[in-house]
């Protein structure tokens, strides 16, 4: 794309492409949709009904630096004129909203709304689901008068730009940012990851998980809240026993089968609330469970969750996938060699910015002005 | 490290890969090489606290990047670092090692009895082949011995935070759930 001349990458080593979502809603979305110039073509705007999610890595490339993620501006089309269901087939699958709409604020105030979108590969209702992740980010203007802007805002936007972030669901175990409890011993990481973990957090969850499976094999018996119905729901079971093939997070060494907790035949009702997620069972807890559950208790740590899910998750992904997620791809690498970093440059003093984004906007372009135009952004 | 002029879009952020910050950083500072862009810092006399390092590191995020050397003992002020688990390897594109990568705690008080923090360093160094064909290339270049610039490290130093920071570059943990929980649409509830 136009960050790159003879196709050598003008991004200079060890910086990429990484904006916030306040960034990509305040600067690059608010700029779209305004008609205001960017500066820079960084984000490309593509049509999410002819490309798959895997052509979309070429497409959406900057420079020649490894990437985990793209960026593209979308405009949504309606799948009939006159409803409102937005249209996100492309020729090999289909990408389905998942989970609820999260707001985006920024100082406080909302500035928008992000959907969550699953690649699904063939036809609806049938597809198979990928890890090709999208987050599509809407402005939302019309906050303060909800009851208008519910109805009217929701119709202007779905016809309006978008901002996507697309990306492969992560193996947490070779990321760009890998943590450092993903390069220690098992025995450690899981140590780690209780020791950093608020109680009671994953075994909730591991419990969650462990009675949906036994409901799901199960013959319905009273208390059962799942049923498998045919073949999907089989292969879905075979997920859930993947969670239950976790060590024990007691005794890492204990063997897998070994069954830790007790099964408990209440329904569970996840919530969302200020504090994150809440998992409430409806009911009693057997009393002689070992791990009973507070009727509510909100989990906190979702880092070491999201962890675990995903390292379980990504442990059923292809070989070439993992690849992907890696930057170990020798034809995604800039070549760092590069002679032309020999010449005297003056580079910018860089500083961290968390606490504002307003600083980033400022960009006097008359600094461009290197030896060998290493800023020279325009095509 | 003072002033905010950058000149990168909103967006752009130094986030280099283990290969970059090896092959790129480090390997040109122990040969001497210019580093472009020379962002960042040579920090080898100042032990600051991992606390301190804001403002005089690079900062990006809410990790530091300095450089060091290599040593025995990384004490502070108030403290010291102390290595945990193994080292890994930091491989280039090629599949070649190029460096290795080491991690540490910061623990505050006086070892062995010091309070663990979640102060956390990744101290990258050259593999022992890299560092000796570049610390001969350096001092026969240098044409004095005593300097081993082999020895450079760069650390970066974050505060490890279990809070889950939603900030939209992986699917949180809520859509985790509900993504897990689509596959459960085919199956009926019982009446």
């Amino acid at each position: 794309m136009s960050i790159s001349v003879n196709g050598q990458s003008q991004v200079p080593p060890g910086f990429r492409f990484h904006p916030t979502e306040e960034e990509l809603l305040q600067y690059y979305l608010r700029k779209k949709v305004s008609y205001e110039k960017i500066d820079l073509d960084v984000i490309r705007d593509v049509d999410l009904n002819k490309f798959e999610p895997w052509d979309i890595r070429e497409i959406c490339k900057i420079g020649t630096t490894p990437q985990n993620d793209w960026y593209l501006f979308s405009h949504k089309d309606k799948k009939y004129p006159t409803g409102t269901r937005t249209n996100r087939a492309t020729a090999a699958g289909f990408w389905k909203a998942t989970g609820r709409d999260k707001f985006i604020s920024s100082n406080g105030s909302r500035i928008g709304m992000r959907k969550t979108l699953v690649f699904y590969r063939g036809r609806a209702p049938h597809g198979l689901k990928s890890d090709w992740i999208m987050h599509e980010y809407r402005l939302d203007d019309n906050i303060t008068d909800t009851n208008i802007s519910n109805a009217m805002g929701e119709a202007i936007q779905e016809e309006g730009w978008v901002v996507c972030r697309i990306f492969r669901k992560k193996s947490h175990h070779k990321t760009l940012d890998s943590p450092i409890i993903s390069s220690i011993t098992d025995e450690t990481r899981t140590q780690q990851m209780f020791d950093s973990c608020d109680e009671g957090t994953l075994e909730q969850i591991l419990q969650y998980t462990e009675n949906s499976s036994k409901e799901l094999e199960r013959d319905s018996e009273s208390g059962t809240i799942f049923q498998p119905i045919d073949n999907a729901g089989m292969k879905h079971c075979y997920q859930y026993e993947r969670f239950m093939k976790l060590p024990s997070l007691e005794s890492p060494n204990s063997s897998s089968g070994q069954k830790h907790y007790q099964i408990i035949n209440n329904p569970v009702m996840i919530a969302e609330n200020d504090q994150g997620l809440v998992i409430k069972q409806v009911s009693e807890t057997d009393p002689n469970s070992d791990y009973k559950m507070d009727s509510a208790a909100a989990v906190t740590n979702w880092a070491a969750l999201d962890r675990l899910v995903a390292s379980q998750l990504n442990d059923q992904l292809p070989e070439d996938f993992k690849q992907l997620v890696s930057f170990d791809d020798p034809n995604m690498g800039y070549c760092p060699h590069d002679r032309r970093h020999d010449d005297h440059l003056e580079f910018p003093t860089l500083r961290s910015s968390s606490s504002s984004i307003n600083r980033f906007y400022h960009i006097p372009r008359q600094d461009y002005n290197s030896e060998i135009d290493l800023w020279n952004f325009r095509v | 490290m003072g002033d905010n002029n950058v000149n990168l879009p909103p967006g752009f952020r130094f986030y280099p890969t283990d290969e970059e910050l090896v092959v790129h950083f480090l390997h040109r500072k122990a040969t001497l090489l210019p580093c472009h862009p020379d962002v960042i810092p040579d920090l080898d006399l100042y032990p600051y606290d991992p606390w301190e390092l804001d403002g005089k590191a690079l900062a990006e995020g809410n990790k530091w990047y300095f450089y060091s050397r290599k040593t025995q003992n990384r004490a502070t002020s108030n403290g010291y670092w102390k290595a945990v688990g193994m080292e890994d390897p930091v491989n280039n594109s090629a599949g070649k090692k190029v460096g290795m990568k080491k991690y540490l705690v910061f623990y505050v008080g006086e070892a062995p009895s010091g309070i663990k923090t979640n102060w956390t360093m990744q101290e990258y160094r050259l593999s022992d082949s890299a560092a000796s064909t570049s610390s001969t290339r350096s001092s026969k270049r240098r044409g004095h011995s005593k300097i081993d610039y082999s020895n450079w490290v760069i650390c970066r130093v974050y505060e490890r935070d279990d809070q889950d920071h939603d900030d939209g570059t992986e699917l949180s943990c809520l859509d985790e759930v509900f993504l897990s929980l689509d596959d459960l649409d085919e199956i009926s509830l019982p009446n």
